[in-house]
Formats: structure tokens, sequence, C-alpha cells
């Protein structure tokens, strides 16, 4: 294809359908990124292809995915409005001392020299070791101001969720191990997140409540644990469950410290999904 | 379009860019709301994986809110390059090792049909299922493997063992009979 020929329609076609092999269409963009009429044509070309997206059957996405994009706008916008930070790159100390070797003729130059070659020695240390150390607590900074990102991203996450139509709210009731114990659970099955808080008597230190997704078929799943070793949110308790599991009911049992992979002792808390 | 940006009820994709421009959520959510089933419903056609298409439909409006100022209205379809980039990552995820698809510009795609309102959206739905549904099986075969598996014009002759020139044929004639339903 010489630069004075333009190419043909059908070719363009074939180029917005994704229908050429890799050579074909480099070469076809090669020419169309100097030739303004082979690109308005790959434009059209594109727009026609396009339809073919209005052949699919129709499906609607999960209210989470909303919520989850507005909560990484804001996430975003907060993040630029505090990312004037100013950081400058550290550059390498390249000081040092020449490798000058002494001349053991010069008599008293050596006097003046020597001195000040140890001197810069000293200085060309203490630089180095700075530098260090400004690297090192700019490499802390980031690290923290990394960490403090992801909090909020997760932060962002679970409130996306609670704001997410399909999140369902299970009421915890007290068994008659602990009567007057309650809670509430938020799940999101297809986020595979559960957030739960509950009033219940403080156990032996050996001891920890944890909660547990009991799903419709097969075992109970782990939903953490309410108290240390749990993550706390706020006044909640969080955990990530495996996604898309729906869950018949939620419970809490007391366990040995830590907890267990299954549930060994007592119910104290249950509700129906 | 109205002054305001507006085609009667709808205000169009223009305007709400304007003010996504300027960094109004309430004009991302509106966006969203029009296009956010067929960018999904594209790419989970492609890749057959919710979770994916999920990723790629919010990539897609998030970088419709970083880059709003890019998009031009006298030069390209904002529908079109939804459509367009929903599908080319999709193939892109789909043949991940190939590195095949392009990128396309934010003035790249220029679709010649009005999809602002549900109404419009759901005209064009039916006339396009209806040209593939009266396609012969082996020209919406080769449209098919092209635009949602990605496949070239010489994978889909391996595939069909037909010779190139029949397969590029098939194409261009469903291509034809596909862009009947702009006029």
């Amino acid at each position: 294809l010489s630069s004075e020929e333009h190419i043909r329609f059908e070719e363009l076609e074939l180029l917005a359908l994704g229908a050429l092999p890799e050579d074909e269409a480099a070469a076809l963009q090669a020419h169309i990124s100097g030739c303004d009429e082979c690109a308005v044509k790959l434009a059209q070309a594109r727009g026609d292809a396009a339809l073919l997206a209005f052949a699919v059957q129709q499906e609607r996405p999960a209210g989470t995915i909303r919520a989850e994009l507005m909560a990484r706008i804001r996430a975003n916008r907060e993040a630029e409005a505090h990312s004037a930070w100013p950081v400058k790159p550290v550059e390498e100390n390249r000081g040092g001392v020449a490798g000058q070797k002494a001349d053991s003729g010069s008599g008293w130059w050596n006097w003046v020299l020597v001195p000040a070659a140890l001197a810069l020695a000293l200085v060309s240390f203490a630089l180095s070791w700075q530098n260090r150390r400004i690297a090192s607590e700019l490499q802390r900074e980031r690290k923290a101001a990394e960490a403090m990102i992801r909090d909020r991203e997760q932060i962002e996450r679970l409130v996306g969720v609670l704001a997410a139509p399909d999140t369902v709210t299970v009421k915890l009731a007290g068994t008659s191990d602990a009567a007057n114990a309650s809670g509430v659970v938020k799940f999101n099955a297809k986020a595979g997140i559960v957030l739960y808080s509950a009033d219940l008597p403080a156990l032996p230190k050996d001891k920890s409540y944890q909660m547990w997704l009991v799903p419709v078929n097969g075992a109970p799943i782990s939903a953490g644990l309410l108290g240390p070793g749990g993550h706390a949110w706020g006044s909640m308790w969080t955990a990530d469950v495996p996604a898309n599991t729906p869950a018949k009911a939620f419970a809490v049992t007391i366990e040995p410290v830590g907890g267990a992979p299954q549930p060994t002792g007592p119910k104290v808390l249950l509700g129906a999904a | 379009v109205t002054a305001q940006g507006t085609t009667g009820e709808t205000t169009t994709d223009w305007s709400l860019l304007a003010r996504i421009g300027q960094k109004d959520e309430d004009a991302l959510s509106a966006l969203y709301d029009r296009y956010s089933g067929l960018v999904f419903s594209e790419a989970k056609r492609i890749l057959h994986d919710t979770g994916a298409a999920e990723e790629i439909l919010q990539d897609l409006f998030y970088q419709v809110w970083r880059t709003a100022e890019r998009f031009d209205p006298a030069r390209g379809s904002l529908a079109g390059w939804l459509v367009v980039a929903a599908r080319n990552r999709a193939i892109s995820k789909l043949r991940r090792k190939s590195g095949k698809t392009e990128e396309v510009d934010e003035k790249g795609v220029s679709l010649k049909v009005d999809v602002e309102s549900r109404a419009a959206q759901s005209l064009l739905l039916d006339k396009v299922r209806t040209v593939m549904g009266n396609l012969p099986e082996n020209q919406r075969e080769a449209l098919e493997c092209a635009y949602f598996e990605g496949m070239s014009h010489t994978e889909i002759a391996e595939k069909t063992g037909q010779p190139l020139g029949t397969v590029k044929t098939r194409i261009r004639s469903a291509m034809e009979a596909l862009k009947k339903v702009l006029s």
C-alpha cells in the first residue's frame, strides 16, 4: 500500500472487526496514522462493527459494581486532593575521596592533603549515611501512604457493600446458652463479605466467639472471630468468605482462642438468612 | 438537541460528559445507567465470566470519569467508543497471550445511530437481533468468530475449513446486511 493509495473500506471493516492477522493490521494502522481520510473511514467501520454489541442478550450488572465504581471515584478524588506531596528524589551521594595518590616527595604538601582527604572522607561518609536515612524514611512514608490508601479502599469497599441493594440483613438471637445475647449480620453473597456486630457476655481468656456462615449446602464456613484475631471495622467485625456462597443461616459459637476450623463449642447466637 | 443538551426527555451523552468533566458524580451515574447493561452484556458474551466483565465495565466508566475532556462530540460517538473499547479489552483478556487488540482512542468510533434513550436502544437491539437471526448460518458464524472470539479471517478459515476468500466474502455480506439497520 503506497502512501497515496487509500485503504479499501472492506479492509477497514475487517480491521474494525479485529479479523485481520497482526501483521496486516499493523500495516494498515501505519498508513492510517498518517491519513485522515482513512482514519475517518475506520471510525465509521468501527461504528458499524459496534452494532454487533446490540446483538447480545442484555443483562444488568450487579448493583455492587456501581457502588464500587462510585467508591473508587471518591477515593481517587481524595487521593488527588492529598497528593500535593512534593517528594524530591534522593540523589545518590557521589562525593568521596578522589583517587589521588599523594606524591611522596612533595613534603609539606602531604600535611595539607592528607587531613583534607580525611575530612572529605568523613563528610562523604556522613552524607552517605544521611542519604540512606532519608531514603529509608521516604520508603517508610511511602509504605504508610500505601497502607492508608489500602485501608481507605477497604473502607470504601465495605461502605459499598453496606449500601448495595443485594446485601441482606440477618438478625441473630441468643440461644439457651446466652439468652440475652443478640447480634446482626450484613451479608453480600456476591462480594463474599460479612459484616456483623453482637452483644455477648465476656468470655474466659482461653475462649473466643467465632462467627459461622452456614451455607445452603456443605459444612459451616468460618466468618471470623469477634475479638482478638478478628478484623474490626468501627463497632463491627468483618470477614471475607467465598463469593457467591448462598447462606442458610449465621451462627456464633464459643471456641478455643484463635478459633477452630469447624464449630466445636456451644452455639450462642443463631439467625436464619 | 437543545441548548441545555437534551433531546426531548433525554440528556445527551455530550451534555453528561461535560458535567463529568466538571466532576459531577450524578452525571456519571446517569451515563452508567444508560450504557452499563450494554457494556457488561457485551463483555460477558465474549468472556463468559461475570467477574471479568464487571471489571471491564468498572474500568471503562472509571476511565470516562478521569478523561472525559478527551472525548470530542464532533469526531466520535461515546456509546460507540464504550462498546468498541469494551470489546477490545474483553478480547485482550480472552487472548491474553497474543496481545492482539488495539486500544481505541476517544475519537475513533463513529456510530451513526442514536442510542441515548432506552427506547432507541431497545429499537436497535430488536433490529440488530432480527438481522442477525436472518443471516445465513455461515455468515453469522464468521462475523461472531471475528467480533466475539477475536479470530482473524485466516483462523476462521482454518476453523471452518473454507477458503480465505470465502470467509472474507461471508463477513462482508454479513456486514452489508447489518448496516441496513442504520437506513
